[in-house]
């Protein structure tokens, strides 16, 4: 794994600078059912194919950024920082 | 320039690899194989085959013909025992006959078997020896460029300076010395570029590499780059070079021929021989038999004549029957007759050397007209030029004798004969072949035998060579030393600011992630760890100690949200604390599990002072990020963990001691136990906490890293008259455990809730919404699960962290913290039963020192139940 990761602060940075932050989802109501935040909590869609996850600019910027990544080939097709597209 | 070999001193020439002066010499052997340990002499010079691979200098493995000599450098042979002329383990290949192929999974058929044969095989098979110790420094250094050009051949020059027009930033790598490829050592091969040569050198926006070579193109055009000897200082260089567009302009390199004996030293392929002959001066043999295509040959032979050598006769591959000698070639049978000769020259086919496309996601296809696997079909940002792309190879067919002796794969003595076998055996994919019979895995990573191979499957199988494929070419290749990827050894170590003064104190270190802690202080008084542990707990207890707690996290958070940040993320209420007080603070993530705890400080209305544990401050600030991510929120995080440090005075002197060097009023009445304020001390600007982590009057004072040690200084003095005493890690735990304040991570695991953990007071669980909520809100409902208890030992011993808890002769939880109590007169712990057992009172076993010891359960703490003590 020796992608680029374009951060919208940094431009392109190796991979090995970011934290993983895990996919992007929906936080459920507090009144939800256990079972829906049983899934929240430990499953992934791990999705073969286009994701929207978080990552962490751990070795630059220090901020958390949203990345659209193709799985298969890890090419990140968009980057940007939370609530600026939503 | 000399260098050792076994006990002799070998002179070397200006410009000699290790390999070269040794054969200059008169050395012919240079290694025994793997498994027969047949011995074997220089084959490629070219650092392609294994033929030469010597320890030099503790490192095992080098490759002795591109390996330049150094001075006084020592160099042994290896997997030969006692010489490389007389290796007792040739014996093995009398044995042949008891290993055929797949020899390992037909004989090792039980666990036992291995077991037993195990010590005899790692003697006699193999490499050189694994280095333990650490002679060498290794480095990595990270590059850009626009272009990268791997070879620095002809085609690799031109590349270069194509390259380079635009401006754009070029970086050449050649695995020789000297830019120049094929036509520094073939004299027919077209003369040295030299113009382009000093072109290149010249122009500001190129860098070119030497002696270095290109192991793996990996994702995102990250090129692995090792560079031997970059400075005296380090032995290879790991260069991570990320670019635009990598050309590969490797060229080919020349493979073996098969034949009976073609393993026997004398046997060289040409370009081997014209290497030692115009590289280093050195003429291979005295009288030469060549083997190869008319058109090749003619051109070794012109070479070899102009260097004063005989030129027995010019053999055909399809004539040559074998080669005789033993330990050294003796000469040649051909259907013509046979030739007396000390050198056997191989004309073998070319292969383009173009692993990194493959690498790339590029493909090899095999072209009947040359003979070769080409690559095609490239990524964008790779491309192939020069005879790499199979540009001007002329291809022929080489007879492929299946013989016990024709030696497919050097590396681990694979024989044609083997390959036959295996492909009756069933495995006659060529994928299959390569694993079943360890062809093309051995360290020259099928370079030499890779074409041989795939001919006598194609044959074996009646497969075309284009149906039976090439393996896939995976990085690394050629091989990288562990070191080279391992980097540097250096290991980063963060110090307190009072780190020196500790050192002065007698401290005695301990490692907590980074971070250097004392452990304990050794005195005069007393000498073991025991003591002066128990000496610094009474100094708490009954008068006065300080400890650095300097690795504390710190978050410094300013703004009008802090308050329901907090509130969100932790799970008791902060927006309501008032300025001026402090809270214990606890986290949980969304499941309702502890992640961490500190304290948090409302130094003012929209000022707060976070304090998390040591090891978890990157992750706590990143979680607190994470909730503000996106959001309006005025909040504003400023990590201060290495802008102040910090220090806790505790014991009941405490107020004594910090009361001469502050005007502030200490008393409890003005300064009560959780609160905090913003102070001078000794003239330092402080922020002051009454907090009791050891459980006695106490405050940790924040102060900034530079005042830090005068601060420790100022408070020791003032300290002097009530023997105030520095305690360490070890104390504090022993304090706080009597205490029964739980360490996150220790005391608390992956599965672990605040009410299960006892702490169910620190979650505001009516709060209308905070992480976590969902999930405590029925953990509070239900405790059936496990639970946290004290436990007060009945007998002699200190039960270990992790032992067990038995009750009713049955397992029923473990320790996670025990010592010795000076309160209690015995030793007492925390650990986790089944929540129906944890009941005041309560009778369970301890495992300690292999015995069960009955205890009984407290819920209280050991010490001080009341907390009468904290608040005074």
């Amino acid at each position: 794994m020796s992608f680029l990761v374009p951060c919208p602060n940094c431009g392109r940075r190796s991979v090995y600078e970011f934290r993983f932050g895990g996919e992007v989802k929906q936080v459920p109501a507090l009144d939800a059912p256990p079972a829906l935040w049983q899934e929240y909590r430990f499953n992934r869609t791990n999705a073969a194919g286009v994701q929207t996850e978080w990552w962490f600019h751990r070795s630059g910027c220090r901020q958390w950024l949203q990345a659209v990544r193709n799985t298969i080939t890890n090419e990140v097709l968009e980057t940007y920082l939370p609530g600026d597209k939503h | 320039m000399k260098f050792h070999f076994q006990d002799k001193l070998i002179e070397a020439k200006d410009g000699d690899t290790i390999a070269a002066a040794l054969y200059r010499d008169g050395r012919r052997i240079f290694s025994r194989s793997f498994k027969y340990h047949r011995p074997r002499g220089l084959l490629c010079v070219s650092g392609k085959c294994p033929n030469c691979l010597m320890n030099v200098d503790g490192i095992p493995n080098v490759r002795t013909c591109i390996t330049p000599v150094r001075d006084d450098m020592k160099v042994k042979p290896q997997n030969a025992f006692p010489s490389l002329e007389s290796d007792l383990l040739s014996i093995t290949q009398r044995f042949d006959w008891l290993m055929p192929v797949g020899w390992y999974y037909k004989t090792f058929t039980h666990p036992a078997m291995w077991h037993a044969a195990e010590p005899t095989i790692r003697r006699v098979a193999g490499l050189g020896e694994v280095l333990t110790s650490e002679p060498k420094e290794y480095e990595h250094a990270w590059m850009h460029a626009d272009t990268a050009v791997v070879g620095g051949g002809w085609a690799g020059i031109q590349a270069a300076l194509e390259a380079a027009k635009d401006g754009g930033q070029v970086v050449v790598i050649d695995d020789q010395p000297a830019l120049g490829g094929q036509a520094r050592y073939r004299k027919r091969g077209g003369e040295i570029p030299v113009d382009p040569i000093r072109q290149l050198q010249a122009l500001p926006n190129v860098q070119i590499l030497h002696d270095s070579y290109c192991f793996g193109l990996y994702e995102g055009n990250l090129l692995g780059v090792l560079q031997r000897d970059p400075h005296p200082g380090a032995a290879e260089r790991l260069i991570h070079l990320r670019t635009q567009q990598t050309t590969v302009a490797t060229g080919t390199y020349e493979t073996p021929l098969l034949f009976p004996n073609n393993d026997l030293p004398g046997v060289m392929l040409s370009t081997g021989v014209l290497r030692l002959l115009h590289l280093y001066g050195v003429r291979a043999g005295k009288r030469a038999v060549i083997v190869g295509p008319s058109a090749l040959s003619e051109e070794v032979s012109v070479d070899l004549h102009e260097a004063g050598m005989d030129v027995a006769a010019i053999v055909s591959p399809e004539e040559l029957v074998s080669v005789s000698g033993s330990g050294a070639v003796k000469g040649v049978q051909t259907k013509a007759g046979d030739f007396e000769c000390d050198l056997v020259v191989v004309c073998g086919p070319r292969v383009p050397d173009a692993g990194l496309i493959s690498q790339a996601g590029g493909k090899l296809t095999w072209c009947g007209v040359k003979g070769a696997f080409v690559p095609s079909g490239f990524a964008d940002h790779a491309s192939v030029v020069g005879d790499a792309a199979g540009g001007e190879l002329a291809g022929f067919a080489t007879p492929l004798p299946s013989s016990k002796r024709a030696f497919v794969c050097f590396c681990s003595d694979v024989s044609s004969q083997d390959l036959c076998d295996g492909i009756a055996e069933g495995f006659d994919h060529i994928e299959t072949l390569k694993r079943y019979t360890t062809a093309t895995m051995g360290p020259c990573q099928g370079r030499m035998c890779q074409l041989s191979a795939i001919g006598v499957c194609a044959r074996e199988t009646g497969r075309s060579m284009a149906e039976t494929g090439v393996t896939t070419s995976r990085p690394p290749n050629p091989g990288v030393t562990l070191g080279a990827l391992a980097g540097s050894s250096h290991h980063p170590i963060r110090r307190t600011p009072m780190h020196y003064a500790h050192e002065k104190l007698g401290a005695v270190w301990m490692d907590m992630s980074d971070w250097k802690r004392p452990r304990y202080y050794r005195t005069q008084s007393a000498s073991t760890e025991k003591d002066c542990v128990l000496e610094e707990y009474r100094a708490v207890r009954e008068g006065v100690g300080i400890i650095d707690v300097s690795t504390l996290g710190k978050l410094d958070l300013r703004g009008a949200d802090c308050g329901r940040l907090l509130d969100k993320v932790y799970t008791h209420r902060f927006s309501d604390l008032r300025p001026g007080r402090v809270r214990y603070a606890l986290m949980c993530d969304e499941g309702g599990i502890i992640l961490d705890d500190g304290t948090i400080s409302r130094l003012s209305e929209e000022r707060y002072f976070v304090t998390t544990t040591s090891g978890n401050l990157d992750f706590v600030h990143q979680w607190l990020d994470w909730y503000l991510a996106g959001s309006s929120s005025d909040v504003h995080i400023v990590n201060v963990t290495a802008g102040y440090g910090a220090m806790n005075v505790a014991g009941p002197k405490s107020r004594d001691v910090l009361g001469k060097l502050t005007s502030l009023d200490l008393s409890s009445a003005a300064f009560p136990y959780m609160a905090c304020r913003e102070a001078v001390v000794a003239g330092i600007s402080v922020i002051m906490l009454r907090i009791g982590f050891v459980g006695e009057t106490g405050w940790e004072i924040h102060c900034p890293a530079e005042s830090s040690e005068a601060l420790w200084e100022a408070l020791l003095e003032a300290g002097r008259e009530f023997k105030i005493r520095t305690f360490g890690v070890e104390a504090q735990r022993l304090l706080r455990l009597e205490k029964r304040h739980v360490i996150v991570g220790v005391d608390t695991d992956a599965l672990t809730n605040p009410y299960e953990a006892d702490m169910g007071w620190a979650v505001k669980i009516e709060k209308p919404e905070f992480v976590g909520k969902a999930t405590l809100s029925r953990a509070a409902k239900d405790l059936s699960r496990e639970r946290l208890i004290g436990f007060v030992l009945g007998g002699p011993g200190l039960p270990q962290d992790g032992a067990a808890i038995v009750v009713d002769g049955q397992l029923a939880g473990r320790v996670t913290s025990s010592r010795h109590s000076p309160a209690q007169q015995t030793a007492v712990g925390l650990g986790w039963v089944k929540a129906s057992q944890a009941q005041d009172g309560a009778t369970i076993d301890v495992r300690v020192d292999g015995k069960l010891v009955q205890a009984k359960v407290t819920m209280q703490p050991f010490y001080d139940p009341e907390g009468g003590r904290l608040r005074q």
